[in-house]
């Protein structure tokens, strides 16, 4: 048991009396009771959303980009808002699975499945923007270094817009691959536990013929290791490839050597804050508070708390290099970015991202279940302000003056991406009816180091 | 016949009974097919590869492959020469030399025409013409899908025989009558044209000529007749002129017709350390008073007054007691005229005779050079007491007929209602129009004319300098020229065209060439020139007159835009959406006001969500003529002047979307644009402008518009890299080097084949727009309408930015920029920054595609869909483009243009590429570029290329400064200048080095290949 030793003076992962047994129900249970009545209604919401979206698409292909508001100064507004946000917001998952994999931290084990789950789900919604913007979506194609008749005609390796194709597919399989590799002995699990032929069936093949051999084990832990490993430096480079596409243009207030390091902390800041939103809503509704403890929530409050500062400094950090470069356009972008046309944009921003993570230095507002799930809200909110502030402030007024002008968003702009988030729970809903929504296999691995009932007998054997 | 041919098979079928036919006849196969055989052997029927699973494939495809292939494909309707005619060789344009005499331009023009089709309107340069807009945007007007397609008697169809018929019936009846038969036209200044109606008058008797100017010059010509006897306008040299004084005159815009742009911008090139000195006093702010040196801001009435003081200043060297800021000023500018001397000019554009002749004083007394008096121009005509008379005429039954010729007087005139009870009174109305307007639906008849581009005819612009009008494309309808009518009239079976050969042969060429005169399209007569007789006239009593003309608190002074003119181009979608060079706001006419006035009315003009400009709503009434109008909040509007554009708010025979504006005319009273006594009401509601630019200042950016004064530039002593024209620095290695040294790419090297620079003077540039339709109509850039407009969505390649400055000048602004310390001190430097001073100085900058060497926007795409040519070009490859945007996020300049909707052949966008007549003004040089990709300038590399292969064509290398763009050939001001800088002859070659050149936002490193001019401004007072 020596393996299991724990220190007692941390707090058990966990909670109550659980056996192996349990886990095992628990788990399985969202998949194989039925659906309540709260998930048919969100799940309508969600879909009616989702065709609104689809139907937004739809028109925008048919008619043109012109249904959008931007105009021949801001050539980009919420269509690249929406897949930064979105991007970003897929961060939290891989980090959560590969960087604490590799780091040993345990308590990922309760939320890294829907973690990793809300990283493909957002991920899917950030790829749609790239490919929807484009004015002529039938030749999309266009941006793939594909051979053709006319020998030489290739894309155009020095543009960002084309590492981003890169990045954020290898980003998507990687994190496919990793997420299914970990479900497997979990869909196992279910298989082994599934009544009817068909729920049998259709796990079975999702299980890939797991057997639970030592073997199987023993590959298992290989090749997430290997996939950690290799999604690791992913977590870093998507973010950091998508500010390229700012910082390595000529516009002032987008041509800002921070911008990598700053995008990744704001990256991991609202992917945590979503995983907050998503798993504070989860544990209650599928009974999950013994897995996703208070603490859980506690360690994430404290990421969030950790990267809101450094997107905070990164802000300031901006405004002092405008300042000490010099540079007047520089210099202007960022007086109008704070004071301009969009200062309640700003506002929002400086607010919500740097303002109201700062809360949580209080112990108990950061374990407090309901706060942590508001501020997980405001967050997203803030790091949506945040993507719009960087984009149109600083196209709305670039160097000629005569070029300036204003952005405002048509329905069609707000219906994609009101249509994304109803697709992205979509998405979701689905999964946590049909997925094992708790790396059930892991958890069990520590039961006996960090469960509750685990911890006390062998605390009060000490004593 | 049936053939009973009988075909041997073999040698056996020649016996008659051989067993082997018999058995052949009656058994297909001699041999057993081994049916049973193959079917029954499973094994081998399973080793076979083809299945039946795959036979079922086969057949799939191959039905599918056939049905695909019988499908139609896309029809592409085109017709091929059977016989090509001599002159046509399809992908090379002709060029055909014409005259544009509408009435209202009159240019000398090259008409290029592709395949029979005219396509663009170039300036004839050999025959000194040249182009505003509106004469580059007439072309368009060919292809006008609302034209009258043929005569019409009370708005039923006819044919000319029975128009003629009963026409020439009619006619004779008022000749019977003993009636006056009037003929009412525009200034045609066409000889031949002349000579007819004096024939109409042989057949008809009692036929009077009245002409009339929608805009009216009469008090020029009355005045100019008064002092040297002839009804002309006299011609101003400006090139010579060392000071020039404007009171009112926007001789920049369409002051007596226009046209001297180019003979004022050679003066403002600073030369041998001297440029002209331009001081404009004016209520409005015009184009004229934006490129003035020093602008007084001067209410109409005042105006009056401050003629009067020059002239006692000048003439009798009276000087003003009261040392006002206005009395100065005129001291100022009358010390300079006396020093200038015969270098001098007054211009004035006050509609009085008075004051006309007050003008013509002043420039006699200093006896200008500047004046010529005795080449007058004949390009306006009107006589408002004649006009007047006829309407008066009319009502009272006194007109037997009116003909009504290249005018529209229903919409015009102030008192239209007058005209058409009149028109009512008369016998026989007849209008020959272009187009079904106002006047073709109140008259009787309405006789179809073709446009000018389908016609002959001549014009006499200036005394001598004759220019000849001949079509360019057979009339594409049923129309006939108000000349072959009148020969028609009149009885004779000659057409127009053996008319005016005859008469030019006759009566003007002297033996010359008539093939050499129509190749040239003007003709300039050796006939002795008949000096100018100069009449004494009291001009002190002209004074005393203009100083008793009261004005009010509130003046009206009536404008035309250089956009649309006096209005009767107003269903051409180019004319409509191009945008003022001084408002910078299109498809509208506007009450211009102060903003001082503004605020006392608590009108506002406010930005909505998307950028967009709204003004308030405002009831004028003059004389018991009242419009609701929006306010325009103008700067450099004199207090107490509100300005208003006429030619606009024309409702008959245009397309819904061109209906803009409201009509001005009726506040036209006595054809005055001066109107005093007018009263401003607060109306509920708000107008959305289409405004093209929003921000209206610099910002005190002075490095993007260079500016320096003339004694600066004139001091040797000092470094301009250092001083008025800095070039930027930047940090390389803890040292500082100029900007331009330091390069992130491996260079290339550029001195092979040709590399192209435009070059754009600012201090010529007069921001008159004819570079805007110019490209508009060589790059068939599309027409996107008001409200895509407002969405900040205009299409233009080529914009011509307009900037006022908040402190008094330039120079000014910058100084704030410097003075704002710390954030604070920063933020509100800036925030004032933003608002424009009262009375502004301006500055133009023609922006287009800069053609980075370094271009920003080439790496960022994605597919590279945009790259750099071998001649130094930034190249758009639409076929690659999928709509990034990337490019026109990272273009600092922001020229590029997306395509947000699909333009052509869409009803939302109703405008000439929405119609198959609009659509045969496209360039076929240049793709018309689908929904969702990016456009922008392309350096006219169709007309680069054009020129390459020509000169290859014919063996030679090509000609210095043969090498143009659509801007710089339409430019008459000569500020822009296309070249190769590889080639040394080229003028581009020195202005790229001159010591005047800059590059926009050169510390970007983009190292464009436009190179700008520093604006030199003339401030020196006295």
């Amino acid at each position: 048991m020596s393996s299991h030793y724990e220190a007692p003076i941390r707090r058990p992962l966990i909670d109550g009396d659980k056996s192996y047994h349990d886990i095992s129900v628990d788990v399985a249970a969202p998949v194989e009771g039925k659906a309540i009545k709260l998930w048919w209604i969100a799940f309508s919401i969600a879909l009616t959303a989702f065709l609104w979206g689809i139907g937004c698409i739809v028109y925008t292909i048919g008619t043109g980009i012109g249904v959008w508001g931007l105009n021949k100064t801001v050539g980009w507004a919420w269509d690249i808002t929406n897949f930064v946000w979105w991007v970003g917001i897929g961060h939290a998952g891989t980090l959560i699975s590969a960087v604490l994999l590799l780091f040993r931290q345990k308590w990922r084990m309760g939320i890294n499945r829907s973690a990793e789950a809300m990283t493909i789900f957002s991920v899917i919604q950030a790829g749609l923007f790239p490919v929807i913007h484009m004015g002529r979506v039938w030749n999309a194609h266009f941006v793939l270094p594909l051979p053709n008749q006319f020998g030489t005609l290739w894309t155009n390796f020095n543009s960002p817009l084309l590492w981003d194709v890169f990045a954020i597919s290898t980003y998507l399989s990687v994190s496919l691959v990793f997420w299914w590799t970990g479900l497997l002995p979990d869909f196992a699990m279910l298989r082994d536990r599934a009544i009817r032929p068909f729920q049998k069936k259709i796990y079975g093949l999702l299980s890939f013929g797991w057997t639970g051999r030592a073997k199987d084990w023993q590959r298992f832990e290989e090749v997430s290791l290997v996939l950690a490993g290799l999604a690791t430096p992913l977590v870093l480079s998507v973010h950091t490839i998508v500010s390229f596409d700012f910082a390595t243009s000529v516009i002032p207030g987008w041509h800002t050597t921070i911008f990598p390091p700053y995008f990744v902390a704001g990256a991991v800041f609202s992917g945590f804050a979503m995983v907050n939103t998503l798993l504070i809503i989860m544990r209650k509704v599928s009974n999950l508070e013994a897995y996703i403890t208070e603490q859980h929530i506690e360690l994430m409050n404290i990421v969030i708390m950790i990267t809101g500062s450094i997107v905070g400094c990164a802000y300031i950090t901006e405004l002092f290099i405008a300042w000490y470069s010099g540079v007047e356009y520089e210099q202007y972008a960022f007086l109008n970015r704070a004071t301009g046309p969009y200062w309640w944009a700003y506002l929002f921003m400086m607010s919500c991202n740097v303002f109201s993570p700062q809360f949580m230095w209080f112990k108990r507002l950061r374990t407090s279940i309901t706060f942590s799930f508001i501020i997980s809200i405001v967050v997203n909110i803030g790091m949506w302000f945040e993507r719009f502030v960087i984009i149109v402030t600083s196209l709305h007024r670039d160097y000629l003056p005569s070029s300036w002008t204003m952005f405002s968003p048509t329905f069609v702009d707000i219906g994609i991406f009101i249509g994304t988030i109803g697709f992205f729970f979509v998405l979701f809903l689905l999964y946590a009816r049909t997925f094992p929504v708790i790396a059930q296999a892991e958890v069990k691995s520590i039961l006996k180091a960090s469960g509750e009932k685990y911890k006390k007998l062998r605390d009060g054997n000490h004593e | 016949m049936a053939s009973n041919k009988k075909y041997w098979k073999s040698v056996e079928e020649l016996n008659e009974n051989s067993a082997i036919v018999d058995t052949l006849k009656h058994n297909e196969f001699p041999e057993e097919i081994p049916m049973d055989m193959f079917l029954g052997d499973k094994k081998t029927l399973e080793a076979s590869s083809t299945t039946r699973r795959d036979f079922l494939k086969y057949v799939g495809f191959t039905t599918a492959a056939v049905t695909l292939a019988s499908c139609e494909g896309p029809v592409v309707k085109s017709i091929p020469y059977i016989i090509k005619p001599n002159d046509i060789i399809p992908g090379v344009a002709e060029y055909y030399a014409t005259t544009i005499a509408d009435g209202f331009d009159f240019a000398n023009v090259l008409v290029k025409v592709r395949e029979g089709r005219p396509i663009k309107i170039e300036p004839n340069k050999e025959a000194n013409g040249a182009t505003n807009a509106r004469v580059q945007a007439s072309v368009l007007s060919l292809y006008d899908s609302l034209r009258l397609k043929g005569p019409k008697a009370n708005g039923a169809e006819i044919s000319w025989n029975e128009a003629d018929q009963q026409i020439i019936a009619k006619l004779n009846e008022v000749k019977a009558a003993g009636l006056p038969i009037a003929v009412l036209t525009g200034t045609s200044a066409s000889p031949s044209t002349k000579k007819l109606i004096a024939k109409l008058n042989e057949t008809f008797e009692n036929v009077a000529h009245v002409e009339y100017d929608a805009v009216s010059e009469s008090a020029a010509l009355d005045a100019f007749e008064l002092m040297y006897s002839t009804r002309a306008l006299p011609d101003y040299n400006l090139e010579k002129a060392e000071v020039i004084v404007s009171i009112g005159a926007d001789f920049l815009g369409n002051w007596q017709g226009g046209g001297f742009e180019s003979r004022y911008s050679k003066g403002r090139i600073p030369t041998n350390g001297k440029m002209s000195r331009h001081i404009q006093f004016e209520s409005n702010m015009s184009l004229s008073g934006a490129n003035a040196d020093k602008r007084i801001m001067v209410k109409p009435s005042e105006q009056n007054q401050t003629l009067i003081k020059l002239y006692q200043a000048v003439v009798n060297g009276v000087v003003p007691t009261e040392a006002t800021p206005l009395n100065v000023a005129i001291q100022n500018a009358a010390a300079q005229l006396k020093t200038a001397g015969s270098k001098g000019v007054v211009l004035t554009g006050i509609q009085d005779k008075n004051a006309q002749i007050l003008a013509l004083a002043i420039n006699k007394a200093l006896n200008s050079e500047v004046l010529e008096v005795s080449t007058t121009k004949n390009i306006r005509k009107g006589n408002d007491a004649d006009v007047a008379q006829l309407i008066t005429d009319m009502n009272e039954g006194k007109i037997g007929a009116v003909i009504i010729y290249n005018s529209n007087p229903v919409y015009t005139l102030p008192n239209a209602s007058a005209f058409v009870e009149g028109l009512k009174k008369v016998k026989l109305s007849v209008a020959f129009s272009m187009q079904d307007n106002e006047t073709a639906n109140a008259v009787q008849y309405t006789l179809a004319t073709p446009h000018y581009l389908e016609s002959w005819g001549d014009v006499e612009i200036k005394k001598g300098q004759y220019s000849l009008i001949q079509p360019t494309i057979k009339t594409l309808f049923n129309t006939r020229q108000f000349q072959d009518s009148l020969l028609a009239w009149t009885g004779s079976t000659a057409t127009y065209y053996d008319f005016l050969k005859e008469t030019w042969n006759v009566e003007i060429l002297g033996g010359k060439s008539w093939n050499q005169a129509l190749h040239d399209g003007v003709f300039t007569s050796d006939a002795a020139q008949s000096g100018a007789i100069s009449l004494e006239v009291d001009v002190e009593t002209a004074a005393t007159e203009l100083e008793a003309v009261k004005g009010s608190d509130l003046e009206l002074e009536l404008y035309v835009k250089i956009g649309l003119g006096d209005g009767q181009m107003a269903n051409n979608p180019w004319l409509q959406e191009f945008p003022d060079p001084i408002t910078r706001t299109s498809w509208d006419n506007y009450l211009t006001m102060s903003k001082a006035d503004a605020v006392a009315l608590g009108a506002v003009n406010n930005y909505v969500a998307n950028g967009a400009l709204n003004g308030s709503l405002v009831e004028l009434t003059v004389n018991g003529v009242s419009e609701i109008l929006p306010v325009f909040i103008q700067p450099g509007q004199a207090k107490g002047s509100l300005g208003l554009a006429l030619g606009y708010g024309r409702k008959q025979g245009m397309k819904a979307e061109m209906q803009t504006g409201k009509n001005a005319y009726k506040f036209y009273k006595d054809f005055n644009n001066f109107q005093p006594n007018v009263t401003l009401k607060l109306a509920a509601g708000e107008h959305e402008f289409a405004c093209v630019q929003l921000q209206n200042t610099l910002m005190g950016r002075g490095d993007i518009i260079k500016e320096t004064t003339l004694e600066t530039y004139n001091d040797t002593s000092i470094d301009p890299k250092h001083t008025w024209n800095k070039s930027p620095k930047v940090s390389l290695d803890h040292k500082e080097v100029e900007a331009s040294s330091v390069d992130l790419w491996e260079s290339f090297d550029r001195t092979v084949g040709h590399h192209f620079n435009l070059s754009i003077d600012l201090n010529t540039c007069t921001g008159c727009g004819a570079c805007v339709i110019a490209c508009h109509a060589e790059n068939n850039v599309p027409v996107v309408g008001k409200d895509e407009i407002r969405r900040s969505r205009d299409m233009h390649w080529l914009r011509i930015d307009r900037y006022y400055s908040h402190e008094e000048n330039f120079a000014g602004d910058n100084e704030v920029k410097d003075n704002g310390k710390g954030a604070m001190g920063f933020k509100k430097a800036m925030d004032a920054l933003e608002d424009p001073s009262e009375n502004p100085s301006v500055s133009f900058q023609p922006v287009m595609c800069q053609h980075c060497n370094h271009a920003p926007c080439e790496t960022v795409c994605p597919v590279a869909a945009t790259s750099h040519g071998r001649q130094g070009q930034n190249q758009m490859a639409y076929n690659r483009c999928v709509g990034t945007r990337y490019c026109a996020n990272n273009c600092p300049y922001k020229v590029r243009r997306f395509n947000w909707f699909e333009y052509p052949n869409n009803s939302k966008f109703d405008y000439n590429m929405n119609d198959d007549l609009g659509k045969m003004v496209l360039n076929p040089d240049v793709v018309v570029r689908s929904r969702g990709v990016m456009e922008k300038c392309s350096m006219c590399i169709q007309m680069t290329q054009a020129t390459i292969l020509k000169a290859k064509e014919e063996g030679r290398p090509v000609n210095t400064n043969e090498f143009e763009t659509a801007c710089s050939n339409a430019c008459s001001a000569g500020a822009m200048v296309f070249g190769d800088i590889n080639k040394q002859e080229d003028t581009v070659k020195s202005l790229a080095e001159d010591k005047r050149a800059y590059h926009l936002l050169e510390f970007i490193g983009t190292k464009p290949n436009v190179v700008y001019h520093v604006k030199v401004r003339n401030i020196q007072e006295a």
